[in-house]
């Protein structure tokens, strides 16, 4: 099995069964959980449920274990997969049989990951991907890494050129044009965790303590939290000092969570993040408990979006994310790089989108987006507003004190920020409030352009428009009636024109 | 090429405007008011089927602001698919096909042919029996992307069908 000869039906690593077996289990049981639970619940009630036993039920449990492990063999023996000429094929199933073939040209990503069970027993699992939808992904659950990554090259290099056809001895002249290019260290790590948006963190917290409230409502209850917030409402000078206390440490301690959430969420899934550069391709290494490794080829590249905000801009922290054709969004994590330099940023673009400018004089929207912007942040307001006084009454209004200068902040950040600029082959959008991102996307990967207008905007000739590759959309928010429609005009001219492929 | 920033604004480039759209099968506007006469019809009877069976005081007291509640945005959302009607508009070009709809917002759609996956005419029940047929765009793209041209005649939805099916398979 380690001759590097995929050209034969072979299957992946013994080892396989276990991953097979482990998955299965995992999926078995979960399924049905409630039902054991039910199960148990009624046992311990009665001593015996319709005359099962202790020894009826360790028989079957046993059964169960048995019986998915001989699946879990079977479906071993029955995984083969194999590569002739141009084509990926790989046969499956017990009963129904599967056979699916991909061809080459079509495979958009090849990547290689290993969860935490992998990395016990020292396999790896290798995930192809096209730009179809989920079904047409296929994951060979176990394979030693040397296999992986010979099979990775076969699929991965043969693609970008023909020439090297069965180059297996040639890896180490592959080897030397690696070149280890970017490598994060903890300290940046550290420094991004800290410097994450929290708001979403807190948000998680949050969601998960509210739910824990409504757990736990009577208990909290007798706290008297309404009565004491009530107090705040009558304005009762010796216990408003109390009351403030309370709540700064509250908001201290929610701060904290959020802080710590936010770090190791960052840790564990960048641990050892690496960039390494080859000839033509981007490899990305990362991950603690499950780790990932996948390439880059600048031509399947749909979107790049650069994001920072200022606290990360003065650490000299920026993240960039590297859309491709219909990726899960699940998948679309695994495609960020963070904790890039400045100069950094720019070597990458660089080497996927050839020569990327963006000219200082970019343009802005026009003053309406302003109103937009309002207009989201009061809708917002009024929400915080609506649940604010439905928990804690009248009182609650207070909350305005804090919404209005961050409403101020929101429409101003939100129009400073947000700019775009189209030129010969890029269109560059920028906007973001807390974080400022740049989309960077190029002119003949578009898929179709949206011209889009309400009956507000179109007494006072302002357009948006909205350019959609194959992975994301892009609007340029609310510029003139006229330019919109010169963008728009533009943007088809070129992509009908050229005749390049997005692909 | 030597196209730069400013030929953004060549009045040279084909444009959108020029472009004169077709309006859809008026025949279709007759599916839309049956559609919304059934979706109104099949609120007001969950309505009164509540009054004879809900035996909630509250209920039974703001029934009549509940009705009219109902009637009211049923009535508004009538007449704005009606007028709505007008704005489905749809061109195809020699590169392209665009679509336009939309009354209180607006949108123009151009999907480049050279963008097209695959192409798909449907007729469910209803169009048949008014010789209609609905023209599905898909590109590689998400969602947001494709394209769906309601009510087209049966014949001119074939022509573009075939049209468009020619275009993909000969540029490859």
């Amino acid at each position: 099995m380690e001759t590097a000869d995929f050209s034969h039906p072979s299957r992946q690593s013994a080892k396989g069964i276990i991953i097979i077996f482990a998955f299965n289990a995992f999926k078995f049981f979960k399924k049905f959980f409630v039902l054991f639970i039910a199960f148990g619940l009624s046992l311990a009630k009665k001593k015996s449920f319709a005359h099962i036993n202790k020894t009826v039920i360790v028989i079957s449990l046993v059964a169960i274990v048995i019986g998915l492990l001989v699946f879990a063999i079977l479906k071993y023996l029955h995984f083969r997969f194999h590569i002739n000429q141009d084509d990926f094929h790989l046969s499956t199933g017990i009963f129904n049989k599967d056979n699916t073939i991909i061809s080459k040209s079509k495979i958009q990503n090849v990547y290689i990951k290993q969860n935490f069970l992998q990395q016990l027993i020292n396999v790896v699992s290798l995930n192809i991907e096209t730009a179809g939808d989920n079904k047409s992904e296929i994951e060979i659950h176990a394979l030693d890494k040397p296999t992986a990554l010979l099979l990775k090259r076969e699929l991965f290099d043969q693609q970008e050129s023909n020439i090297l056809s069965g180059n297996i001895t040639g890896s180490s002249e592959q080897e030397q044009q690696k070149q280890v290019f970017f490598k994060v260290s903890p300290k940046r790590l550290l420094l991004e965790g800290v410097s994450q948006n929290h708001l979403k963190s807190f948000a998680i917290i949050a969601s998960f303590v509210f739910g824990l409230y409504y757990e736990f409502k009577d208990y909290v209850k007798d706290l008297k939290i309404r009565e004491r917030i009530e107090a705040i409402a009558e304005f009762d000078e010796t216990t408003l000092l109390g009351i403030f206390l309370t709540n700064v440490i509250i908001v201290l301690f929610a701060v904290l969570f959020s802080l710590l959430f936010s770090v190791i969420k960052t840790f564990v899934t960048n641990f050892d993040l690496e960039v390494v550069e080859n000839q033509k391709t981007i490899e990305i290494n990362k991950g603690l408990l499950n780790k990932v490794s996948l390439s880059l080829t600048p031509s399947r590249i749909q979107n790049i979006v650069i994001k920072t905000n200022r606290i990360k801009q003065y650490f000299g922290l920026h993240t960039m994310s590297v859309n491709q054709a219909m990726v899960s969004a699940k998948q679309k994590k695994n495609f960020v790089i963070i904790a890039l330099e400045k100069s950094q940023v720019d070597h990458l673009i660089d080497k996927i989108l050839k020569h990327y400018t963006l000219d200082s004089d970019v343009d802005k929207p026009t003053q309406y987006y302003k109103r937009i912007l309002a207009l989201k942040i009061l809708v917002t307001a009024l929400l915080v507003n609506m649940v604010a006084f439905f928990i804690f009454g009248n009182g609650a209004l207070w909350v305005n004190a804090f919404l209005l200068p961050l409403a101020i902040l929101y429409v101003y950040f939100g129009y400073k920020k947000a700019y775009y600029h189209i030129n010969d082959r890029f269109v560059t959008v920028g906007g973001g409030v807390i974080d400022t991102t740049t989309n960077i996307l190029e002119i003949h990967k578009i898929q179709a352009v949206k011209l889009r207008q309400s009956i507000f905007q179109k007494r006072r000739q302002i357009a948006s428009v909205i350019i959609t590759t194959a992975s994301k959309s892009v609007k340029i928010p609310y510029v003139k009636e006229n330019d919109a429609k010169s963008i728009y005009n533009f943007l088809l001219f070129k992509v009908e024109s050229e005749d390049k492929d997005w692909m | 090429m030597g196209f730069s920033n400013s030929q953004i604004h060549n009045d040279a480039l084909p444009n959108v405007e020029d472009v004169e759209l077709l309006s859809i099968s008026k025949q279709y506007l007759k599916i839309i008011v049956l559609n919304k006469v059934v979706m109104c019809l099949a609120f007001v009877s969950v309505l009164v089927l509540g009054k004879f069976f809900v035996t909630k005081a509250g209920f039974q007291e703001g029934f009549w602001y509940i009705f009219s509640i109902i009637v009211g945005f049923c009535l508004l959302n009538f007449g704005l698919a009606i007028l709505a009607f007008k704005k489905r508009k749809y061109a195809i070009r020699e590169h392209d096909v665009i679509y336009a709809k939309g009354l209180l917002i607006n949108s123009i759609t151009t999907v480049p042919i050279s963008r097209i996956q695959h192409i798909e005419e449907s007729r469910s029940w209803l169009s048949r029996q008014f010789n209609l047929a609905t023209l599905n765009l898909y590109t590689a793209g998400e969602s947001g992307s494709d394209l769906s041209i309601k009510g087209l005649p049966y014949q001119e939805a074939k022509q573009i069908n075939d049209f468009i099916s020619s275009r993909i398979n000969g540029n490859g």
